[in-house]
């Protein structure tokens, strides 16, 4: 998955000598787990591509892309719930600065500028002086599954496993807003992490969100993620869940939201996560779009969990397809897999809904009818009409929703 | 007779063993939730960054790396990347100086893109 580019013949390689030790201890794992779950530093030495599990502070074992920032991406078979268990929430820092130490008796969050009266809030004030809201949110990084966009763009070269999905609870960021007071002509809110840059000239991360769009009374200032306090990888003690929007929003460690009456300049919104003015940010590498806005709503997504990469079927044998979609926040009508590179298309079964900013689990048994390769498809409906598209590349690789397709080896 | 016996017992007391074993296995379970307790009542969180280093293909100017890149950020910035163009590579480098800010001066920008293209250029440049 997140290894494209990664030669055939030392992935078969690596693929049996995982075997022989997996054999060695007895398990049977599957497909791309067995892959990852094998592949240590030794191999990485030789095939840089492989991905490398790790085990970071309050977390189980993730793929690791970048150790500092650290940058750690889901295995896929966390995808099999609908919740996404805290320590396998995958983790996306952008400079090497974060905080790794949190008192919630001395740690604040200030919310000050074009307000009547700037607030000073303690993690204890925003559980007691504000109501608590809770959602089920999928949380997407605007750079997942950037490896798989052809041609390749440089960046975080993550698999599908840039998202997780989470109940969050917290304060709404409009009550909030509220009790501070906005005043007339704000235009945006600007939000800030304890996160620091290395460099006293780095642009600190920082994002904005139209005062609108911060005012709509479904943005929250979210202390638990699944019933647990944030884990620090992820934020603790307080990060900014917008839903239906990606992650680079989603501001963690949330410690600073200035209410402006300009919008915010900043590299993170001026330069950096922008697409194509287009509805599918699209462009090529020969004609590039010559303007660019600031990515925002997550576009509609499906992809396999099951089969993972490398498991292989058997022919005449019952097997349940499974996977997740999503989009930015209508919710998905339907999911619709192929199992014959997309000449005829199935309805798979929706699981549970657990509301329309959640992404939503689907499944369709199939019984593989004789030997051979295969190419299964997947591809979703949101109820607000958006579909997946065939071919789509813009220069960040951000907002994938091509139609994903999985080749699979029946025996 | 005995046989059959106890091997009625014993094979759904195994199944129901492994059956346990999966399912502790499929998710983080009571050690999870014991952490988050103990999360839920500590005031102060704290973690320690481990740090996970690759060893760098040798090249041309490899010093010129480490000595500005990693700074800032780990190697495995460019040991994920796969292969890219010259231009690429030259972009990614005055990417980090001018909106990064990154003190690295025209020279030093030129061997640092030498040796990424070395190590991580296209195919045929090797």
């Amino acid at each position: 998955m997140s290894d494209p580019g990664f030669p055939d013949r030392r992935r078969f390689a690596t693929l049996l000598a995982a075997l022989g030790a997996y054999a060695a201890a007895g398990r049977f794992p599957g497909g791309r787990d067995l892959l990852s779950a094998f592949t240590s530093s030794a191999w990485a030495a030789e095939a840089p591509s492989a991905p490398e599990l790790v085990r970071y502070p309050q977390k189980t074992d993730l793929i690791l892309l970048t150790d500092r920032p650290p940058q750690l991406e889901t295995p896929l078979r966390y995808f099999q719930t609908d919740l996404t268990p805290n320590d396998a929430f995958f983790v996306r820092w952008h400079l090497s600065g974060i905080p790794t130490s949190v008192d919630t008796r001395t740690f604040r969050l200030e919310v000050s500028g074009h307000v009547k009266k700037p607030l000073t809030l303690s993690p204890t004030d925003l559980r007691q002086k504000f109501e608590a809201v809770s959602l089920v949110a999928l949380c997407q990084c605007a750079g997942n599954a950037r490896s798989l966009f052809e041609p390749r763009v440089p960046g975080g070269q993550w698999g599908n496993g840039a998202m997780s999905n989470a109940r969050w609870k917290g304060a709404r960021l409009k009550d909030v807003l509220d009790a501070a007071g906005v005043l007339p002509g704000t235009v945006q809110v600007g939000l800030r992490g304890l996160d620091t840059a290395p460099l006293p000239q780095m642009p600190r991360f920082e994002k904005s969100l139209p005062i609108d769009h911060a005012r709509d009374g479904e943005v929250i200032i979210a202390y638990e993620m699944n019933g647990a306090p944030l884990p620090m990888l992820n934020g603790f003690p307080l990060r900014l869940v917008v839903p239906g929007w990606y992650g680079t929003y989603w501001v963690k460690s949330l410690s600073s939201i200035s209410v402006l009456d300009q919008p915010l300049k900043t590299f993170w919104m001026d330069t950096a996560y922008r697409i194509p003015d287009n509805a599918g940010a699209e462009e090529t590498p020969q004609q590039l779009a010559k303007v660019t806005v600031p990515i925002t709503r997550m576009s509609v997504r499906s992809i396999f969990v099951k089969p993972a990469r490398q498991e292989q079927l058997r022919s005449g044998a019952r097997y349940t397809l499974e996977g997740v979609a999503n989009d930015g926040g209508s919710g998905i009508h339907k999911v619709e897999v192929s199992t014959d590179d997309g000449k005829t298309w199935g309805d798979a079964i929706l699981g549970d809904d657990l509301g329309k900013y959640s992404w939503r689990r689907w499944r369709a048994p199939w019984t593989p009818p004789s030997p051979g390769n295969y190419r299964l498809q997947v591809r979703a409906t949101s109820n607000d009409g958006q579909q997946q598209v065939t071919s789509q590349w813009n220069r960040s690789g951000y907002q994938r929703d091509v139609i994903e397709r999985l080749d699979v080896v029946v025996i | 007779m005995k046989r059959s016996c106890s091997l009625a017992f014993f094979v759904p007391a195994a199944l129901a063993i492994c059956l346990l074993t999966a399912a502790s296995a499929q998710q983080p379970g009571s050690g999870a939730s014991a952490k988050a307790a103990h999360l839920a009542k500590n005031p102060v969180q704290e973690i320690d960054l481990p740090q996970y280093p690759v060893e760098m293909p040798p090249g041309p100017n490899l010093s010129a790396f480490q000595q500005h890149c990693l700074l800032c950020h780990s190697a495995r910035y460019v040991t994920m990347q796969p292969r890219f163009s010259r231009a690429v590579w030259e972009k990614e480098v005055k990417k980090m100086v001018d909106v990064y800010g990154a003190p690295i001066n025209a020279t030093e920008q030129q061997q640092i893109v030498e040796y990424l293209v070395a190590i991580k250029g296209p195919a045929e440049s090797k």
